[in-house]
């Protein structure tokens, strides 16, 4: 550099400085316009939801596996009014969102609303609204992925006996991380863990098994079998029922009674009819010895029709 | 003209009277036979989750039962042969019982295996063979209608069943529903005490007195046969029927009707269950929800119902009765046509169209089935017929719906399925009409030497009578 002549340094310097503004400009090109909405800007969000209204509510489900920034926003057509601005805010679970209620500018005959939500754990999901001032609302509701089948009756089990209570999530539906299983109400659920005696937990991927063994009357109630992402888990309902043997034994015998009855009154009625035939029929016996006689009498024709017969 | 093989019985089948008692008891056995095994199946996911074990060894239940009762035809016939309807069908009835109630103890599936298939399906065929064979002794001029009606008794039993099973598992559970339902067929046995031996029967006691004179007539006919009126005399009569077959008749692959008929129903039979059980999936793989599919199923087994006693009736008037062969084979032609037809309906309501006529040629079939076996054989001879033709049908029907799935899993559609179905019932149909054709010209002209035949001796008797007056 020190032997270069003072022309190139010159040269060098200038090259340097318009390089830098260009740089500038570039940088001031490709950052984006702030939009004009208060809250923060979409980029940092993984999901996106969006509701668009009319004059209607709508209601989405979101279904979530992991911890996610969440943006949820509601474009709500304006209709006749043409309002400049109108009011709305944000609920979840039906409870208004503090410092959530702001004013929304009409933009290319829309009010959109957006707001950006970090959903981190299970007690962050539930039902989230945009309500908007003339009454019009959109609700996402969030949650871990449902069951497909669930079972309304309950499963019947012996006392002493075992049951297996299985559980799937179906393969339209993301795998769980792991399976667990509980037992209780609605409110308090206490997790089972294996016990060799009692309890036999066996889990695949999609399929989750709860073998209760040496089965008591206790031992009856809901279970609830849980599948489990990283953001919560989705609780499926089974209810139990121990019965003992007596029960279906009472109809079992029931019936064995009706079949023992019937066929006894069928072959006494047969009894009675063949003796009172066989009273009768030997009064008929002699007569038709006689007849016999009579006819044998008569010959040839007699004799081929009892060939006919005899064939 | 009837063909030659009518009642060699050595009585007159009193076509009514305590008949339509045995058609009732008949109609119980059958149903229980068919319907029983298919409504198992409700209970299949739940032992499948308690023992452990995968889809296909649980449906192996079904196959041990439905190959037990068709290999139990031919043990079936030789003791009808030798012991009557009403003693085999209330072993029968005991069997399924006891099979069925030592099940619901079972403790692997293997039990299940040898007690509800084994056992359960040998109980089974126990009610069916004697039940249709009782009404070949009881009807003759009636008989198409009696056999139509008494086959009835599957799909009303099937629709009775299946809601009660439902019912039971939902109460019970398995175990408990296998327990009860020991006891709901045990009811066979109540069937089995109605199968009165024909030649016990006298029209008193328990009949309207009504009755009395019309049968008094009827046994006055019959008086140098049956003369005492004795219980013992009636058994012997009832053994004395099948003098010419001690176990099981194998003069029977030498008779050309029984051979035509086992020949056309083999094929026959890859092809008649399946459609009915791939109707339902058939329709979800189309996009109709599982109720819909459900639906047809119900219509399909409502047309069932109401045609059989119909084809029945229709099978006994005057005209057809005689060329019945035909009408049988015109029901197997008419249902490959339905399947032929069936891939080019289109959506719920092409579907409902082709149950209701799906519905009707099942019916048909299923009415005449064992009808037109009678009608070839004769009476005495049905017993083993119906034994040797169960055993041989045992291959198809127990093929066919494995292959039909292998069909539908290779192609992944299921209109060749039903495509090859409808060739599978249109071959035998068309084989039927001409080889039947056939059969009857024999018949006649057999029929026309043997008047010819007797017609000489009566003439020469007459001419022995006339030398003997002249001699004296």
């Amino acid at each position: 550099m020190e032997n270069m002549p003072a022309s190139w340094k010159l040269l060098l310097m200038l090259l340097l400085v318009l390089t830098a503004s260009c740089g500038r400009v570039h940088a001031e090109t490709l950052a984006p316009s702030p939009k004009p909405l208060a809250s923060v800007p979409a980029l940092s969000a993984d999901m996106r939801k969006v509701a668009v209204l009319k004059s209607q509510n709508s209601t989405q489900n979101v279904q979530l596996l992991n911890p996610v920034n969440l943006s949820l926003e509601c474009s709500l057509t304006a209709d006749h009014n043409n309002l400049p601005n109108i009011s709305a805010f944000w609920s979840q679970d039906g409870r208004e969102i503090p410092d959530s209620r702001l004013t929304v500018a009409l933009e290319n005959q829309q009010y959109h609303l957006q707001r950006l939500f970090y959903i981190s754990g299970e007690e962050m999901l539930g039902s989230y609204s945009c309500v908007f001032e003339n009454g019009v609302r959109a609700d996402f509701i969030l949650a871990t992925p449902p069951f497909g089948e669930v079972r309304d009756k309950p499963v019947v089990s012996y006392v002493r006996d075992f049951v297996v209570l299985p559980c799937k999530m179906e393969e339209a539906k993301p795998k769980p991380l792991s399976w667990r299983w509980f037992r209780g109400n609605k409110t308090h659920k206490e997790q089972i863990s294996e016990q060799p005696e009692r309890f036999q937990i066996h889990s695949e991927e999609r399929k989750s098994k709860l073998k209760v063994i040496n089965l008591t009357h206790e031992d009856a109630g809901v279970y609830y079998c849980g599948a489990v992402y990283a953001i919560g888990t989705t609780m499926n309902p089974i209810e139990l029922k121990v019965i003992t043997y007596q029960e279906p034994l009472k109809p079992f015998i029931g019936i064995l009674i009706e079949v023992v009855l019937l066929v006894a009154v069928i072959f006494l009625c047969e009894k009675r009819r063949s003796k009172k035939n066989t009273s009768k029929g030997n009064e008929e016996n002699v007569d038709q010895n006689n007849i016999k006689l009579q006819e044998e009498e008569k010959g040839a024709e007699e004799g081929s029709s009892m060939r006919q017969r005899k064939v | 003209m009837p063909p030659a093989a009518a009642t060699n019985l050595a009585h007159k089948p009193p076509d009514g009277g305590w008949g339509w008692a045995v058609v009732v008891a008949a109609f119980i056995s059958i149903g229980f036979s068919y319907a029983f095994p298919k409504s198992l199946t409700i209970y299949f996911k739940e032992i499948q989750e308690y023992f452990s074990v995968s889809y296909s060894e649980i449906a192996w239940l079904s196959s041990v039962m439905l190959a037990s009762m068709y290999a139990g035809g031919p043990v079936s016939s030789i003791l009808v042969n030798r012991y009557g309807s009403r003693p085999v069908v209330m072993l029968g009835g005991l069997m399924v019982s006891a099979a069925m109630v030592l099940s619901s103890f079972g403790t692997t599936i293997i039990h299940l295996y040898l007690c509800v298939g084994v056992i359960g399906g040998f109980g089974l065929a126990f009610n069916l063979q004697p039940a249709l064979t009782i009404i070949g002794t009881y009807f003759q001029a009636k008989r198409p209608l009696a056999n139509g009606l008494a086959m009835t008794g599957s799909p009303v039993f099937l629709s009775i069943l299946a809601p009660l099973n439902q019912f039971l598992f939902d109460s019970y559970g398995w175990r408990g529903s296998f327990l009860i339902l020991g006891s709901v067929v045990f009811n066979c046995c109540v069937a089995g005490a109605l199968m009165r031996p024909v030649s016990n029967q006298k029209p008193k006691g328990c009949l309207p007195p009504s009755n009395e004179a019309v049968d008094q007539g009827a046994v006055a006919d019959a008086g140098p046969q049956t003369a005492d009126s004795d219980p013992e005399e009636g058994q012997h009569e009832g053994k004395g029927q099948t003098q010419n077959s001690k176990l099981v008749d194998l003069t029977l692959f030498k008779h050309r009707g029984f051979l035509i008929y086992l020949v056309g129903n083999v094929v026959m039979f890859f092809g008649f269950f399946a459609p009915v059980v791939f109707l339902a999936p058939y329709a979800k793989h189309q996009g109709i929800d599982e109720y819909s599919a459900a639906f047809l199923l119900t219509i399909f087994a409502l047309v069932d119902m109401f045609i059989r006693p119909f084809t029945g009736f229709l099978g006994n008037t005057r005209r057809i009765r005689p060329k019945i062969q035909y009408f049988f084979s015109f029901a197997v032609s008419y249902n490959g046509i339905c399947h032929l037809l069936f891939p080019l309906a289109s959506g719920y309501q092409g579907l409902v169209v082709y149950a209701v006529f799906f519905g009707v040629g099942f019916g048909m079939v299923s009415a005449l089935l064992f009808e037109v076996l009678m009608d070839l054989v004769g009476a005495p001879r049905f017993s083993s017929a119906v034994g040797l033709v169960t055993i041989i049908e045992c291959g198809p029907v127990l093929l066919g719906p494995p292959i039909s799935g292998a069909l539908v899993d290779t192609f992944g559609e299921y209109k060749y399925l039903y495509s090859t179905c409808g060739v599978l019932m249109l071959t035998p149909g068309i084989f039927f009409f001409v080889m039947h054709y056939f059969n009857y010209k024999k018949l006649e002209d057999e029929q026309k030497q043997k008047a010819a035949g007797e017609m000489r001796r009566p003439e020469e008797t007459v001419e022995l009578k006339s030398n003997n007056e002249a001699n004296k």
